[in-house]
């Protein structure tokens, strides 16, 4: 995968657009097909979340939750697609909600947008939600949407029950 | 055994190399009051770092050992710790996580306290009577003292004072904070986290050496896959070593771990800075600083765990036998470039944390202890007995966590603690003169 790091031109994306892809990437997630969901984004993206005390600082200087630039992101699904990322086999059961998408700018340095979310996670007798805000800050590949950033704002003070966020939020 | 020892929860026997405790102290809610009334209504609690309060008038408000207390320096530049419970009926006076600010007034009826914790301003006050004394109503404040900037508190008069309290963890401390001259501060962001085990399997965790090739192989494939080789991964499983500290403090110390992502300029940065700590420290000790790791645990509920290319300080506090809240902080040495300081997170972030590459782990890991625990009544005892009868355990024996149990069996039950391995070797530990160097 290349990534173009383009104006969008005469090129329009639509609120629609958007909520194909992330239900798309919802399922994606839901499914387990990460190496898939890796190649939404481009080679110098960040997916971060922010801890409850550092929302809308420098994720990369802040005692954040995850900051994970490409190869760490990489990492990360590699390591959960093994059976001894212990937190994750057998693996949790998730779904989904994403809803309230809002496409917030397009210009030349990409698409902003927002949605809320709500991920159930079920696994070993536990069963908990993060909920949140993603903030997405796509660019266009080719006439692909790229995700260059995406921050998955959770509105948990403490993560108290869910003790860890070993899936992809 | 030793003489007078209460074998009900802890079998410590030293002849035949065996140590055992018994599960019930991570199921019973009749353990967890006594650890309440013996533990964290007596001992020295960690409560944050100087740096995290640093302007007059800076507070946090955090629980501490079971209790919400206001951390703050008040506006002469003291240090505190406030009960966070108005004197009046009770409800919490300051319902903030951080900000600054001078005065914490209830709502519940108005009454206000200045930072010094003094009781200045009682709406209608004309009503009470002459005895009412204002004075003697300010918000209450148990002892607070604090060693290389690390703050502690204890709700007890009787307990001794920190730094014989601290033992030799004191000079882990100072090697943690010998790597800067500037001082070190707690970056802005709080870990907060529980999990569904016992507090204590935690503070094992903090320090053993054993799991980490089981539970983290998928962090050291990370390593290893962005460029570095561990040291120790090729079978050397016997590295480092368990050092006993005193008063139930120990630390498992050992060669760093290796960065996995580290730019040459990063490098460049890490040589010079080691090449001033020589200069002002001499070879041996900068080894210590600077190419050793080192897991502590501060008995009973913190561990500093500094790995070089970061340093969590982290808390525990039961909220049942089977459930725990945990707080953790990431440490950073002062005046180190931006370059360095996102080096630092970086790594931090990769490892430590309810979303980092190892600690989830470890959280399932010790979720699944609690869960066998459901067979206690057939399976009693857990062993920890690894490297007992050697004369230089490693951090993949199990010493660390006996010095651990050994001073909380001393105090829920009053058997008498001894040190394991006589005398202690000293190697590890920082000299007084070139630790205290880097100023108190």
């Amino acid at each position: 995968m290349t990534m173009v790091d383009e104006p969008l031109g005469t090129r329009v994306v639509t609120r629609a657009e958007i909520e194909d892809f992330l239900y798309n990437e919802a399922a994606l997630l839901d499914e387990w097909r990460l190496e898939e969901w890796l190649d939404l984004f481009t080679l110098d993206c960040v997916y971060e979340i922010p801890s409850s005390d550092t929302r809308g600082l420098d994720g990369g200087l802040v005692y954040s939750l995850i900051h994970d630039r490409r190869p760490l992101l990489e990492q990360r699904v590699l390591r959960l697609k093994k059976p001894t990322a212990h937190a994750e086999y057998p693996h949790s059961r998730t779904r989904r909600l994403v809803t309230n998408v809002r496409l917030l700018s397009h210009d030349g340095d990409g698409i902003r947008a927002t949605a809320n979310f709500a991920v159930f996670r079920s696994r070993a007798g536990k069963d908990v939600m993060y909920v949140g805000c993603y903030e997405y800050l796509f660019v266009l590949d080719g006439d692909a949407l790229r995700i260059k950033h995406r921050t998955a704002v959770i509105e948990h003070e403490s993560l108290d029950p869910h003790g860890k966020i070993s899936i992809i939020i | 055994m030793s003489e007078g020892a209460d074998p009900r929860y802890v079998i410590d026997d030293r002849e035949r190399g065996l140590f055992r405790v018994n599960r019930e102290v991570f199921v019973s809610d009749e353990v967890l009051d006594l650890e309440r009334r013996h533990l964290f209504d007596r001992a020295w609690l960690y409560v944050g770092h100087e740096s995290e309060v640093p302007r007059p008038n800076d507070f946090h408000t955090r629980q501490v050992g079971g209790r919400t207390i206001i951390f703050t320096r008040d506006r002469q530049g003291t240090v505190r710790v406030l009960l966070n419970t108005c004197r009046h009926r009770g409800a919490e006076v300051c319902r903030e996580r951080t900000g600054n600010r001078k005065i914490f007034t209830c709502f519940y009826h108005g009454w206000a306290y200045n930072n010094s914790g003094a009781l200045v301003s009682v709406p209608d006050s004309d009503s009470y009577s002459s005895d009412f004394d204002r004075g003697k109503l300010g918000l209450a404040q148990p002892r607070v003292e604090s060693y290389r900037g690390f703050v502690f508190t204890t709700f007890s008069q009787e307990t001794q004072p920190l730094l014989d309290y601290l033992a030799d963890a004191t000079h882990i401390l100072d090697q943690v904070a010998d790597i800067s001259d500037q001082g070190m501060r707690i970056v802005v962001g709080t870990h907060r986290y529980s999990m569904r085990a016992n507090w204590k399997l935690l503070m094992e965790n903090s320090v053993d050496g054993y799991h980490g090739l089981t539970v983290h192989q998928t962090y050291f494939e990370m390593m290893m896959n962005l460029g570095t080789t561990p040291p120790g991964l090729d079978g050397n499983r016997g590295i480092g070593r368990g050092v006993e500290l005193g008063n139930g403090h120990a630390v498992a110390v050992m060669p760093e771990l290796g960065s996995p992502i580290m730019s040459e300029e990063v490098l460049l940065e890490r040589r010079q800075r080691r090449a001033e700590l020589v200069a002002k420290f001499g070879e041996e000790h900068t080894i210590r600083i600077a190419n050793m790791t080192r897991n502590m645990l501060l008995f009973p509920n913190s561990a500093v765990i500094d790995l070089n290319w970061g340093i969590q300080v982290r808390t525990m506090y039961p909220i049942a036998p089977g459930h725990t809240e945990i707080v953790g902080w990431q440490l950073m040495p002062v005046g180190i470039s931006e370059q360095m300081e996102r080096y630092r997170i970086d790594n931090a972030l990769s490892f430590w944390g309810p979303a980092g590459l190892a600690t989830p782990d470890d959280v399932e890991g010790l979720e699944q202890c609690q869960r066998g625990f459901a067979s206690t009544n057939e399976v009693a005892w857990s062993d920890i007995s690894r490297g007992m009868k050697k004369e230089k355990p490693t951090i993949v024996d199990e010493l660390q966590m006996r010095a651990f149990w050994r001073e909380w069996n001393k105090q829920i039950t009053g058997t008498a603690y001894t040190f394991e391995n006589a005398p202690l070797d000293t190697s590890y530990i920082a000299s007084d003169t070139a630790a205290r160097a880097g100023g108190a």
